[in-house]
């Protein structure tokens, strides 16, 4: 004991309290510290990154295919003119600006329903594998505000792998002619974004309900399957069900967006699965942690 | 600060803890001793509002840990078994996150960090990667984020797991240096721990409390009640009857017969604290025309108290500190 110990305090432990904000601004700062920190976070693991690239590489795939490939718009666009030159009976005009857009975003949204679980299936699985979950759980912060601090982050990623797409498309766009008007182009987008915040939310919850992640990213892609079957059973179902199905379904309200039609029943359900996924998350941390260890 | 009143809590049928009743009083270090597997994590997850109890309330700081969780929250600090951190983030960046939730405000939050860090030496490792850093230093790092909010009341986990003699030795002067203005629980299997830090002690086997006392009190417990230990050679029956017709012996115990010569035997005697018993128990024996090879007083320790209400010896002794149905096999 004759060695000076490191640990010995220099100064005093402070007792003083500290003084009371008014809830808002505690929890608008319980956000921002769960969103900063999940954001961080994708910096720091080599997976987001991964996900990033591959999307990128698909995206741009798909972009060029799109445009520029043998079944492409521009190769479409070149048919029906040849066939209006060799006399035949003209095919009926189309928006190739606009087909380009709906049929892109289309199949962006497609890509993204295989990327969006990986993105959601660390959410809390791997706050329950390091343990963290208990620390989270024991400080003054509400469950909310740690979902929604998650959810914000995880759909901030999501738009900045989207944002480079957008500008090649954009590109492209522009080169139209006539120009195009960029309300169908940001419609389509806004659907794109919402209908995965839908998805991640629902997958977050997922996540919340499992120390594993693989676990997570397959449940939470058979949940999207299941979304999907909605789908395809709303189209098939004639009559009131399967409308009222398709009203549920958030595959038709996407294509609607990318259609460029605004629907403010689309954009309600959208934020009504948004809702639901921050609530079964809250409550699933609130009530199912119990049952963990 | 710390009353928690008949306390249960049961994991489908199995009960981690039964019936737990103790507390600690303002500015206490609380000592909770129990062997693995006692239930020593379920209560302090408990206290911490991490798991609801089965039955009975646990309070702290006056508030409910069920009920008013989001104020227990504001006043506790908790060192989970494990430590809980990120492993991708710097200790500064981590301990500037743990103040953000844990509500200090932000003029403040940089000198809680230093402070923190000051008192666990961890100032050299700030920019430090958690994933980097050794299990000795990523347990100051827990213990680091549970005080760094300056709580009135902190739970540890057994905060000294995985550390070394030297840090081990840190970490209980730290512990000592919070006293006074904190209540401190810590749980911890390892006795030296409790009796070097610890004001009070409770001892809890089996989901149950055995005993809370302080270290001193404990000790004395056992040590008026003096154990001697004896070799004879002769026939043992009457060397048994002659002792227990002694006045003050309580009981006598036959040992195995390991590493003994034939005709040999080993004989455990416990009785009231009289340190003159010795010489009691040698005439007795020498006169009735036995063979004493070896008679050794033995000193009881906080480990012999431990021991002793840990496992089943107690259950046979006159005053039984555990329930009946602690008498079964000791855990190994």
């Amino acid at each position: 004991m004759g060695l000076p110990l490191p640990f010995q305090p220099s100064t005093p432990y402070p007792s003083t309290h500290p003084p009371t904000h008014s809830p808002m601004t505690i929890l608008l700062k319980n956000i921002l510290a769960i969103y900063q920190r999940e954001l961080h976070s994708y910096f720091a693991s080599p997976l987001p990154y991964m996900i990033a690239a591959i999307f990128w590489l698909l995206g741009g795939f798909f972009l060029v295919a799109t445009l520029l490939g043998p079944q492409g718009i521009l190769a479409q666009a070149a048919m029906a003119d040849q066939a209006v030159q060799m006399g035949m009976p003209p095919a009926p005009p189309f928006d190739v600006a606009y087909e380009f857009n709906k049929g892109y975003v289309g199949l962006l949204g497609s890509l993204s329903l295989f990327v969006l679980p990986m993105l959601s299936m660390g959410l809390y699985a791997d706050e329950r594998k390091q343990g963290t979950l208990e620390l989270l759980a024991t400080s003054p912060v509400t469950n909310w505000a740690v979902a929604l601090g998650k959810l914000l982050a995880v759909v901030s990623f999501y738009i900045a792998m989207v944002l480079p797409l957008m500008v090649c498309q954009a590109v492209a766009l522009g080169a139209a002619t006539p120009p195009t008007g960029s309300g169908v182009f940001l419609l389509s987008h806004l659907g794109l974004v919402l209908m995965a915040a839908s998805i991640l939310a629902l997958g977050m919850f997922v996540s919340s309900l499992t120390e594993s992640t693989v676990l997570a990213a397959i449940m939470t892609f058979a949940l999207i399957l299941l979304l999907w079957l909605v789908d395809a059973i709303a189209q098939g179902l004639p009559g009131v069900l399967g409308q009222g199905l398709g009203h549920l379904s958030l595959l038709k309200h996407f294509t609607d967006f990318t259609e460029g039609i605004f629907d403010t029943g689309g954009l309600v359900l959208f934020l009504s699965f948004i809702v639901l996924g921050l609530y079964l998350t809250a409550q699933s941390i609130e009530t199912l942690r119990f049952q963990r260890s | 600060m710390i009353e928690v009143e008949h306390l249960s809590k049961t994991y489908g049928s199995t009960a981690a803890i039964q019936d737990i009743t103790f507390g600690a009083q303002p500015g206490e270090i609380l000592g909770f001793l129990g062997p693995n597997g006692a239930g020593k994590t379920t209560t302090m997850r408990i206290l911490a509002g991490y798991l609801p109890a089965s039955e009975g309330t646990a309070r702290v700081a006056g508030y409910d840990v069920h009920t008013d969780s989001m104020a227990v929250r504001q006043r506790i600090g908790y060192l989970p078994e494990s430590p809980p951190l990120y492993p991708d983030m710097t200790v500064q960046g981590f301990l500037n996150f743990v103040a953000t939730i844990k509500g200090v405000p932000s003029d403040l939050r940089q000198k809680r960090a230093d402070v923190a860090m000051d008192h666990c030496g961890l100032l050299d490792k700030r920019k430090v990667l958690i994933r980097k850093l050794s299990k000795g230093y990523r347990q100051r790092v827990g213990i680091a984020q549970a005080i760094i909010h300056d709580p009135p009341v902190i739970i540890l986990d057994e905060p000294t797991v995985g550390l070394d003699p030297r840090q081990i030795n840190e970490v209980r002067q730290l512990i000592k240096g919070l006293a006074g203005s904190h209540t401190i629980i810590l749980s911890t299997h390892i006795l030296p721990e409790v009796s070097m830090t610890c004001d009070r002690i409770t001892i809890i086997n089996r989901g149950q409390v055995v005993a809370t006392d302080t270290p001193d009190n404990l000790t004395a417990r056992l040590s008026g009640e003096a154990a001697y230990e004896l070799e004879i050679k002769g026939d043992v029956d009457i060397a048994q009857r002659l002792l227990a017709e002694l006045a003050p012996v309580r009981q006598v115990l036959l040992l195995g017969p390991e590493h003994l010569p034939e005709h040999h035997h080993r004989l455990r005697v416990s009785a009231e604290g009289d340190r003159t018993l010795g010489a009691v128990i040698s005439t007795a024996l020498v006169t009735a025309g036995l063979e004493l090879h070896e008679l050794r007083r033995q000193q009881a320790t906080l480990e012999d108290v431990f021991l002793n209400l840990t496992t089943t010896e107690i259950a046979t002794s006159p005053e039984p500190l555990v329930a009946e149905d602690a008498a079964e096999p000791p855990a190994t």
